[in-house]
């Protein structure tokens, strides 16, 4: 029960300082895209509107005012959850981000399961094979593997299983002529509840390259680590002790070792996480999945700054949730920090 | 006579890994009957772990058993399956190790680790294992076994840790123990009690046991056989009694003479030249492996490697000269000079240190003093031991008086001018009247540097004397001063023994000759015969420059053999304080008076009963 305290304590103290990031971070949003030498009011009128027509626009949007009104007039509507309209869509950013967003989760959590499955089992293969022959050329792959980056991953798996093989899906989350059940927007969880099994399976088939290049991409580096992590724990006196207690290799490896090896791999994977959503952005392009990446994309190809300054908060905030989420899975795992 | 339990047969093990093979232990013959306590003892290198490795079969990569036979209650060791062996392992043969706070599991309950050990070796039917686990604690007299299971290594003391794991170990009443210098991390308190409970655990169920230390003097307390082993070979073997009152190889005579005396008039320490011979060179060498450095050793000791000849009832010792070795004696005790004047080079008043924890929202914050009231003289040329166990505050004390840390109460003054404030000023004045030699040449000494370099970086700190040359005169004088050859200089840390780094650990502290040396413990963790060579370089480097030292150890007879006084810490307060013959021989406080007791007598016949402090004067 002492866990769940020290882990509520965490989870309060993280929120507080939570705040002032999303202040300081939606202050930088704010004054670094005023600053671009992009004018909204211009944007948002037809080509041949006259400067009496920018003017008074200008004044409707309030953009004469100083920048500290505006920012405070910006700031009490995002706290409403109004985070203003897109200009290119014409659509409230709140709502196309709310329609985008579950997409980008849902890949983006299967490629962290992808991730963690691929790099804890490869750090253990590393580790199996140590001081063998077999080391040396694991070692070799995992470096090849960890200098390619998430989008020619992409490539070579869109090239290979989508045009040459013809197996997967590539483009989109659904093939045209299933239906699409939307409860949540998780279209995976959606198909799910509402029994829809057809669509859940084609929707996961969608899902199978883009998250096998982001989380192919993220392994070989947990990989590393993990095995690192592994070597340092079984210089440690408990492990030999343990097994002069005749504990067998597996249970050594799975209860003693891996137990405590894992805890750099999961600072590691906090980091990493927390560049993940980036990393989604090329890959949703490539296989053109309606997420959160195409839309920033869109965004920035039309400087259309509501959407740039909702989509960075929603960043910021889901870097901001991972690395919570991390941080009491360490506290849970490593007794050092929870009891002292 | 019982049947052995452990019994060794012309056993040998060799590195044969690598380019060359080359011996481990060469020749080993003992048996070991149940309810018997076999004493190794030998300088680090001399193979006494690996006899431990060799039990359980988990030798480093590339060694192996090339010759004899290693029996467990008639079965072969060696040979069995490795399931047959690791069967045995945990149940019939325990193992207690030598970092208790290291040997468990940092991310698991000590429950956890119990239920899972206890599992393992097997219930009783209808029994728990909590219960079973509870009832282990109180056999090895853990208070509070409950909450116990609950709580993670780094929350218990290195005396519980190892409390936990003998309870581990006897749990499944082995019929063989292995305890590879189970007490050397510990204080000397608690080393006497743990080394108590093994023997008592060790009666109730008749287990056999192989206790591995450094320490003749230990070892000879609680063994009823003792075997030394140099360079992998056995050099004596007999009942503990008879070779720890008549030792008849010289090496044993030697180890005995190099470790300083708790009773009686000091004398001088017998310094054993160099070092034992490394493994690779013994296959070239044709004689005594001993006789490099043996002071008996004559021409044909070069010629034959001596056999194991008979000395008396089941006494044996590889000595073609055993007759001379009662003429080995130890040298006069020369302290060299001493105070010179009373005048006061480093006063130190009502110092108190008080740590506080870090500011958290939840919960207020504590304090605890680390220091408390402290006062403290040391006179030019003197030698002041400060002893305690840990946590006692010895060493915050130290880092006060150096300015590692500032006071929160109380006054430091050097050469009668303050430097309590720690401004630049002070701090520079410090620089070059005080210098701290630390405990762990391994992490002192940054592996990057050449060791000249090492010895004359206080000449960076100062900018005088800081051109190449003068640096490079100045630590060929150095090393010369501590006994390292010239070329030393140009070599890596890690190209040095243990000894020689300490070495070198010392020589830095010395480079711009200052007033005062404060040593953090630096003879502990060392061979007996490479800390009476620093002991008496100490000496001797007083004599040339004298300088005043305080000195920090938990090695009481260490402290009696160098330092002129001895102040004794108590949580942070000084307790008893006084010339050391004097503090030593009738000691006042029942603090000072258990601290002595835990130190195992000089003389054998001696009972050695280490007195429980009274209460309120436990740690632990």
């Amino acid at each position: 029960m002492r866990m769940f305290a020290t882990i509520a304590k965490l989870l309060v103290m993280r929120v507080l300082t939570a705040i002032p990031i999303l202040f300081v971070v939606s202050m930088l949003l704010f004054g670094i895209l005023r600053i671009l030498p992009v004018d909204p009011a211009a944007m948002s009128l037809p080509p041949n509107a006259t400067t009496q027509e920018v003017e008074a626009m200008r004044s409707e949007m309030g953009l004469n005012r100083p920048i500290y009104e505006q920012f405070g007039i910006w700031l009490g509507k995002l706290l409403e959850g109004d985070i203003g309209r897109s200009i290119h869509f014409r659509q409230d950013v709140t709502s196309l981000i709310g329609s985008t967003l579950p997409a980008t989760i849902e890949l983006a959590l299967l490629a962290m399961m992808v991730g963690t499955v691929l790099g804890i089992a490869g750090g253990l293969f590393l580790f199996y094979v140590r001081g063998t022959r077999a080391e040396a050329v694991m070692d070799f792959v995992s470096i090849l593997l960890l200098s390619l980056p998430e989008f020619l991953w992409s490539l070579f798996l869109l090239l290979i299983f989508g045009v040459f093989f013809e197996v997967l899906p590539f483009t989109g989350r659904l093939s045209p002529g299933f239906e699409r059940p939307v409860v949540t927007g998780f279209l995976l969880f959606d198909s799910l509840i509402t029994g829809n099994i057809a669509t859940l399976l084609n929707a996961m088939q969608h899902m199978i390259l883009p998250s096998l290049a982001l989380g192919i991409a993220l392994s070989p580096a947990l990989m590393r680590v993990l095995r690192s992590s592994l070597l340092d724990a079984y210089q440690d006196d408990y492990i030999h002790q343990a097994r002069l207690r005749g504990l067998s290799e597996k249970r050594l490896l799975v209860r003693h070792g891996l137990k405590n090896a894992i805890l750099p791999t999961l600072s590691l994977m906090g980091v990493q996480f927390g560049f993940l959503f980036g990393g989604t952005l090329l890959v949703e392009i490539i296989y053109s999945y309606p997420g959160m990446g195409n839309l920033m994309v869109d965004a920035i190809r039309n400087a259309d700054l509501p959407i740039i300054q909702g989509a960075g908060l929603t960043y910021c905030v889901a870097v901001l949730v991972i690395s919570i989420v991390v941080d009491s899975l360490y506290l849970i795992l490593n007794p050092k920090l929870r009891v002292r | 006579m019982a049947y052995p339990i452990l019994s060794a047969r012309g056993l040998c093990v060799e590195s044969l890994g690598g380019k060359e093979s080359f011996p481990v232990l060469t020749d080993l013959n003992f048996s070991l009957e149940p309810g018997k306590i076999l004493g190794l003892v030998g300088e680090s290198g001399a193979g006494k772990s690996m006899i431990g490795r060799t039990i359980s079969q988990f030798l480093p990569h590339g060694f192996a058993v090339t010759k004899g036979t290693l029996q467990f209650g008639g079965e072969d060791l060696v040979g069995m399956p490795a399931e047959r062996r690791r069967a045995l392992l945990g149940r019939d043969i325990a193992f207690i190790p030598q970092e208790p706070l290291s040997g468990l599991d940092p991310v698991l309950s000590v429950g956890q680790q119990m239920k899972e050990h206890l599992h393992r070796i097997g219930l009783a039917p209808g029994e728990s294992w909590r219960d079973r686990a509870l009832k282990e604690f109180e056999a090895v007299h853990l208070p509070h076994g409950a909450a116990l299971l609950e709580k993670f290594p780094h929350q218990l003391s290195g005396g519980m840790c190892q409390r936990i794991l003998i309870a581990m170990a006897f749990a499944s009443r082995p019929r063989l123990l292995i305890a590879d210098e189970p007490t050397t991390a510990l204080d000397v308190t608690i080393q006497a009690r743990i080394v108590k409970l093994i023997g008592e655990m060790q009666k109730r169920d008749g287990t056999a046991v192989i206790f591995i230390t450094h320490d003749l003097r230990l070892a000879s307390q609680i063994s009823d056989e003792i075997m030394v082993l140099y360079a992998g070979r056995p050099a004596e073997y007999g009942p503990a009694k008879q070779l720890f009152s008549a030792p008849a190889h010289p090496y044993t005579r030697c180890l005995q003479l190099a470790n300083p005396t708790i009773s009686g008039p000091r004398r001088g320490l017998f310094i054993l030249p160099e070092r034992m011979p490394g493994l690779r060179v013994l296959k070239e060498l044709k004689g005594c492996r001993f006789a490099s450095r043996c002071p008996n050793a004559i021409e044909a000791c070069t010629q034959a490697e001596p056999p194991l000849l008979p000395i008396g009832p089941d006494h044996i010792a590889a000595c073609i000269r055993v007759e001379k070795t009662p003429e080995i004696v130890p040298p006069p005790f020369a302290p060299g000079r001493a105070a010179t004047s009373a005048k006061a080079h480093l006063t130190a008043e009502k110092l108190t240190k008080t740590y506080t924890t870090a500011w958290s929202p939840f919960g207020k914050r504590s304090s605890f003093k680390a220091v408390n009231n402290v006062n403290l003289t040391l006179d030019e040329g003197e030698f002041v031991g400060i002893v305690g166990e840990s946590g006692s505050g010895k060493s915050s004390l130290a880092r006060l008086v150096v300015g590692l840390d500032n006071p929160t109460a109380g006054r430091i003054t050097l050469d009668g001018r303050d430097v309590t404030a720690n401004g630049q000023a002070e701090r520079a004045f410090r620089r070059d009247y005080i210098q701290m030699v630390f405990q762990d040449p391994q992490s002192a000494l940054n592996p990057r540097r050449r060791i000249g370099s090492i010895v004359t970086q206080a000449n960076e700190a100062t900018g005088l004397h800081n051109s190449q040359r003068e640096r490079a005169d100045r630590a060929a004088e150095l090393l010369k001063e501590i006994g390292l050859p010239a070329d030393a200089a140009l070599r890596f840390p890690s190209q040095l023994s243990g000894g020689q780094k300490q070495r070198v650990n010392i020589a830095r502290a010395l480079c711009t000759l200052p007033k005062i040396l404060v040593a953090d413990e630096i003879v502990s963790g060392l061979d007996v015969s490479v800390q009476a060579q620093l002991l008496d370089l100490l000496l001797k480097l007083r004599d040339e420059h004298g300088f005043s030292m305080l000195f920090i150890s938990h090695d009481l007879s260490v402290v009696r053999y160098l330092c002129d006084r001895v102040m004794v810490m108590y949580r942070g307060e000084v307790v008893e304080s006084g010339r050391t013959q004097t503090v030593f021989a009738d000691p006042q406080h029942p603090y000072t008076k258990s601290l002595l007791t835990a130190v195992p007598p000089d003389d054998i016949n001696l009972q050695w009963s280490p007195v429980a402090a009274e209460a309120g004067y436990q740690v632990e």
